[in-house]
């Protein structure tokens, strides 16, 4: 552990990823207290201040209703990373476990699994998106599902292909000797030897599951106004450029900051948990 | 009475270009406290007996088994796959070729020695198990049991390793030890030394062995009494002396030629069929056969 540490802290980027990610956490925990001007998270109208380029009043300036773009940042932080916690809570317990499954018991099993989890991969992951937001209201919790849906197969997939590595390994064959369930193989012996690439992945995965749900939004089908969303924000500004820059050069780059912290950890973690494998 | 009775065993895999058989009808016993080598060339089926007399096989989809196999006098195939389970770990144990792949890498060797104690006494504490466990890995001459039990596999040496595994396949006092090629992936002096350790082992505790191996000059040494495979075939079986002092059949003979010697010379080939092969089992005078 404290080695892990000092190795994930001794790569110049992979601190700066962990230095990222936690003020983005800090931002989205704290909201409440650094936000200038909190009550901006909902539906304000302040025309006298509307449309203002940054300033010592509004540090990033404010949009077209007169709320201030920085508080609404640091709230659109918190609902990304909430959604980001939900969606690989839901989507990578399903998966390991199904990808556990196909590999070890293999036959049917791995036929009816691998399959299906070919159909959700052969469709674009934003279109799948897009079609099931586009069949549900675009809420928070359709968001959450629909992104869910299109994550689960990538663990499948991961953790199948370790498994059946795996699989082969002496320890395996050991296990079934002394006569262990098989349950107790998959999920004692061979689970933990597939933590490390989970890990690794879950990591990455965190920075695009928030481009995703921007993505959604920018599209108008994530989260609805007057919510703040990094997404819409970004959308909602691109009309005003090259004039009003700061309505969606700013909300770009909360964006570009959280996913580039959390893929220099991804990045990090992937050369601490493969080297001594 | 026999603890180990096969009788006309044979195993065929469905594929999907056909049936592949693979045994033919083996037959070999092995009593209480006896020690009993399988020899043969890779791919004859030494291993595969091995696995059915643990009852692996039996549940693969494409497996066909017929023929007996008796264990303690009770019919393998008359037992449901729970009571298999049951046998596996406590009264049959195993030892593998390859010692470090054989331990889990991500936990410690405690750990893992209380999985294997615990299929004896399910409720083993964990300071009872590592009690347990030293004394067996002290049994082993493993002379720092605390540091060997608090390290992963891939902090130890095979030759520690594969003496772990000894332990932990003797933990449990099974009536049956099968060892299939153990030790063939180290070095030659660490596996005459566990092999040693072996053979103390299971004669102290008056364990059978079946032990599978290609080398020759270590069957002479550990067994009693001595098979030779052939393509699923026993083609020889007698007391080890017997069979390499005089070997009867044309395939015994032509691999014992095959044996290198330390003074060099060029090896003889084994062809892949000749007709003598396929000549009938040559028995060597044992009572009962």
């Amino acid at each position: 552990m404290r080695r892990a540490l000092t190795i994930l802290t001794g790569n110049p980027l992979t601190l700066t990823g962990l230095v990222l990610v936690a003020l983005v956490v800090l931002a989205a925990a704290l909201a409440d207290v650094l936000a200038p001007f909190p009550v901006h998270r909902g539906a304000v109208v302040d025309f006298v201040n509307f449309n203002k380029p940054p300033s010592s009043d509004y540090w990033m300036g404010t949009d077209l209703v007169g709320r201030d773009l920085f508080s609404r940042i640091l709230y659109a932080y918190r609902i990304s990373l909430i959604l980001c916690a939900v969606v690989l809570a839901i989507a990578v317990p399903v998966g390991v476990v199904l990808g556990v499954m196909a590999g070890y018991l293999g036959g049917w099993w791995e036929y009816g699994l691998m399959r299906v989890t070919d159909v959700f991969l052969s469709i674009p992951p934003l279109v799948l998106a897009m079609s099931i937001m586009g069949v549900l209201s675009p809420t928070l919790v359709n968001g959450m599902m629909a992104v869910t849906a299109m994550w689960w197969p990538w663990y499948t997939r991961l953790v199948y292909n370790i498994t059946r590595g795996e699989k082969a390994e002496g320890y395996v064959l050991a296990a079934e000797v002394i006569g262990a369930t098989r349950a107790h193989i998959m999920f004692r012996e061979i689970l933990p030897n597939c933590v490390p690439a989970i890990v690794t992945k879950m990591t990455l995965d965190a920075g695009f599951v928030i481009l995703i749900v921007s993505s959604l939004s920018f599209l108008g089908l994530g989260v609805q106004p007057p919510t703040p969303d990094l997404g819409s924000m970004v959308a909602e500004g691109a009309k005003y450029l090259p004039d009003s820059w700061w309505l969606s050069v700013f909300p770009g780059l909360a964006i570009l900051i959280a996913v580039f912290g959390f893929n220099l950890i991804g990045d990090g973690l992937r050369d601490i948990l493969g080297a001594h494998r | 009475m026999s603890l180990l009775e096969v009788r006309n065993l044979t195993l065929s895999f469905r594929l999907w270009s056909g049936i592949v058989d693979v045994l033919h009808g083996i037959a070999l016993s092995i009593a209480k406290g006896e020690r009993v080598a399988l020899v043969g060339e890779s791919g004859s089926g030494k291993s595969v007996t091995a696995r059915i007399v643990l009852g692996l096989l039996q549940d693969l989809p494409g497996a066909q088994i017929g023929g007996e196999v008796r264990f303690n006098g009770r019919d393998l195939a008359s037992l449901s796959r729970h009571e298999r389970e049951a046998l596996r770990g406590r009264d049959i144990s195993m030892i593998f070729q390859d010692p470090t792949s054989s331990l889990n890498p991500v936990y410690k060797i405690a750990p893992q020695f209380r999985e294997v104690l615990a299929r004896r006494t399910p409720r083993i504490t964990l300071a009872e198990a590592r009690e347990r466990a030293t004394a067996l890995l002290q049994e082993v001459a493993i002379t720092e049991p605390a540091r060997v039990l608090d390290s992963y596999p891939f902090q130890l040496s095979g030759g520690m390793n594969q003496r772990v595994m000894i332990a932990m396949a003797l933990a449990n006092r099974p009536a049956l030890l099968l060892a299939d090629e153990p030790g063939t992936a180290l070095d030659v002096t660490v596996q005459a030394q566990t092999l040693d350790l072996m053979a103390r082992l299971v004669a102290d505790h008056g364990t059978s062995v079946l032990f599978i191996s290609h080398n020759l000059g270590v069957v002479r040494e550990f067994a009693d009494r001595t098979y030779v495979i052939y393509r699923g075939r026993i083609v020889e079986a007698g007391p080890t002396q017997a069979v390499f002092e005089a070997p009867g059949h044309a395939y015994t003979r032509a691999l014992m030629a095959a044996q290198p010697r330390l003074t060099g010379g060029a090896l003889p080939d084994i062809v892949e069929r000749d007709p003598r092969f396929f000549d009938p089992v040559v028995l060597h005078g044992v009572p009962g056969c």
